[in-house]
């Protein structure tokens, strides 16, 4: 196992409703990777049904014995991925490397 | 708009109409074509009718003059076998035709431009004049035979037939030319007739085909605006339909009496989106549990609409439905979840609380929603966090109740997202919401939900649905003895 098998999806800006194609393309394509990295570095807004979006993909992903990291930096998306839960139920990291590494570390480990 | 299709009706007018203006012009065009043709044609034909008149009149002149030269020989031969004065007159008649008659075939070879004919003319005329003055005068003037002079006349005679033949052939061939033109003419003018019905009928043909085409498009045009029409009306019936079904449940839940006991008062506020928004799925709930406590439960199904609203009261049964077995949060929140996970319900998020009247305890438990936010007398507002995933995202979730202590006059506020987010800051909404709990701190009761969400939302457009519920705890028993029905 090696980072190459690591489906990266980035994803920026406010995510809402009129977006819903392009962050359901963006995460469709990431499909293959035995982990998945969600860098949401640059996301400031998610609506709930982009965020419905993530939270099902990284559901379905769990599901499927695909570790998921994500990378959340700016404090308006981190205020709201907190009360949404993510941070409960999946690796949340602030910095893209620290994410992969830990990514890694998972398959290496597995 | 009726300008609009003003234009549209007369663009497809002007569309209309092209075809026809176009055969039309094509076809006034051919018969233009068709005079013109057949004036020049009559032209043509007229001239060679007229040149072969010409002509016919030309060769009898030619035979005119070979008639005079005819006479002057007859009459030369006849006196020079007799001698007699008196049969020298058809040489007389002869030689003062023979000018005449020449000079008439100049003139007609000239007009009719047969040229080549011209020289053999002169050669006629001068051998005439050679004739007249080398054998004719000699030979009145020799008094008895002189064969020479009669061998050398009948050699210049002989020539001056050769030359009347030759012109007469010009003249023919001449007339067969013309004769040829105006065979050709008529021909012409029988084919251009041709062409000209051809092109009318191929015209005719192509205006028919475009007719044709046209009423096909105008037909799928037709059919098409009304299929639109019949679609954008069947879009606004249904979006009428589904928004009288949500308005009307929406309403249904916000004048329920809630539980009255003396040392709780309650308030809550809905607001659904402004009107070019659809329908959304927040709601809230207050229930009367065994021994004094209370359920509040505020929730918000993902999406809008009919299936938000059926979403919406899933949730609420399920919660409420599980209350009656076990209250506590969590718990509810959990069965709710695996049932809303099991049917791929919408995602839902939602708060859950029990409020104990008597000891002032609150209990309190979150799936994926904005935390409730706890108001105790000379405190800052706090928020009561944390939560876990919203429901129906995966059966694996785990739920946790937390609970804190809190005083008489404390006030638990439950809220949605629409009550934060509205400037998509999230930090920002927070602030604004805590400080207007504060505010709200000492209004009457059963208006402090209101007075939040008015002094939230004085200069901000309501965007999403809201949704406000409040709690407050007293410590002294009320007195008023019915339930009350909370706007």
């Amino acid at each position: 196992m090696s980072g190459e098998m690591v489906d990266v999806v980035r994803l920026s800006g406010e995510l809402e409703i009129a977006r819903k194609g392009e962050i359901r393309d963006a995460l469709a394509a990431a499909s293959t990777g035995t982990a998945v990295l969600l860098d949401l570095g640059e996301v400031t807004y998610a609506d709930s049904i982009a965020l419905t979006e993530l939270l099902r993909f990284c559901a379905e992903a769990t599901r499927n014995d695909r570790p998921v990291a994500l990378v959340i930096r700016t404090p308006q998306f981190a205020r709201l991925v907190q009360y949404a839960g993510l941070a409960g139920a999946f690796k949340i990291f602030s910095d893209a490397a620290e994410a992969m590494e830990y990514l890694r570390e998972r398959a290496g480990g597995s | 708009m009726d300008g609009i299709l003003d234009t549209e009706a007369r663009a497809r007018n002007v569309r209309r109409h092209a075809p026809l203006a176009l055969t039309l012009a094509f076809i006034v065009l051919v018969v233009a074509l068709l005079v013109a043709a057949g004036f020049y044609v009559r032209d043509i034909v007229r001239a060679s009718f007229r040149d072969a008149e010409d002509i016919r009149v030309a060769r009898t002149h030619v035979a005119d003059m070979l008639n005079a030269q005819l006479n002057e020989e007859t009459g030369m031969r006849g006196y020079v076998s007799a001698r007699e004065p008196i049969l020298l007159a058809p040489y007389y008649v002869g030689r003062r035709s023979f000018p005449v008659a020449a000079q008439r075939v100049g003139s007609d070879l000239r007009r009719l431009k047969v040229n080549e004919a011209l020289p053999p003319l002169r050669d006629a005329m001068a051998t005439n004049l050679r004739w007249l003055h080398e054998v004719a005068v000699p030979l009145i003037l020799t008094h008895g035979p002189a064969p020479r002079l009669e061998l050398r006349g009948k050699k210049l005679v002989d020539r001056i037939r050769a030359d009347g033949v030759a012109i007469d052939v010009d003249l023919a061939s001449r007339g067969a030319l013309v004769d040829a033109g105006a065979q050709r003419a008529v021909f012409s003018i029988g084919a251009l007739a041709l062409a000209s019905i051809l092109a009318v009928v191929l015209a005719a043909l192509i205006f028919t085909v475009q007719q044709y085409r046209l009423g096909e498009r105008l037909e799928r045009e037709r059919t098409q605006s009304e299929a639109e029409r019949r679609h954008s009306a069947e879009a606004r019936a249904a979006y009428a339909a589904e928004k009288r079904i949500a308005d009307t449940l929406q309403q249904a839940f916000s004048e329920r009496v809630f539980p009255n006991l003396p040392a709780m008062s309650l308030s809550a506020t809905y607001l659904p989106a402004t009107e070019e928004s659809k329908v959304g799925g927040d709601w809230y709930d207050a229930l009367e549990l065994p021994a004094e406590r209370v359920l509040l439960v505020i929730g918000d199904v993902t999406g809008h609409g009919i299936d938000a609203v059926i979403g919406m009261n899933r949730a609420r049964q399920l919660i409420i439905g599980s209350a009656l077995i076990d209250a506590d949060p969590a718990a509810l929140l959990a069965r709710a979840n695996l049932e809303l996970v099991r049917v791929k319900s919408p995602l839902i998020t939602a708060a859950c609380a029990v409020v104990d009247t008597r000891t002032f305890a609150i209990s309190y438990a979150v799936a994926g929603h904005p935390p409730p936010i706890l108001l105790e007398p000379g405190r800052h507002a706090a928020l009561l966090e944390f939560g876990a995933l919203p429901l129906g995202v995966s059966a694996k979730t785990t739920y946790v109740t937390r609970t804190t202590a809190t005083v008489p006059g404390a006030m638990i506020v439950l809220y949605t997202d629409g009550v934060i987010e509205y400037a998509r800051d999230l930090e920002g909404g927070e602030a604004a919401l805590m400080e207007a709990i504060e505010s709200a701190a000492d209004v009457p009761r059963g208006q402090a939900a209101k007075a939040i969400r008015d002094r939230i939302f004085s200069n901000s457009r309501i965007a999403d649905d809201i949704a406000i519920l409040t709690a407050r705890l007293w410590e002294a028993p009320a007195t008023s003895a019915s339930p009350r029905r909370i706007a």
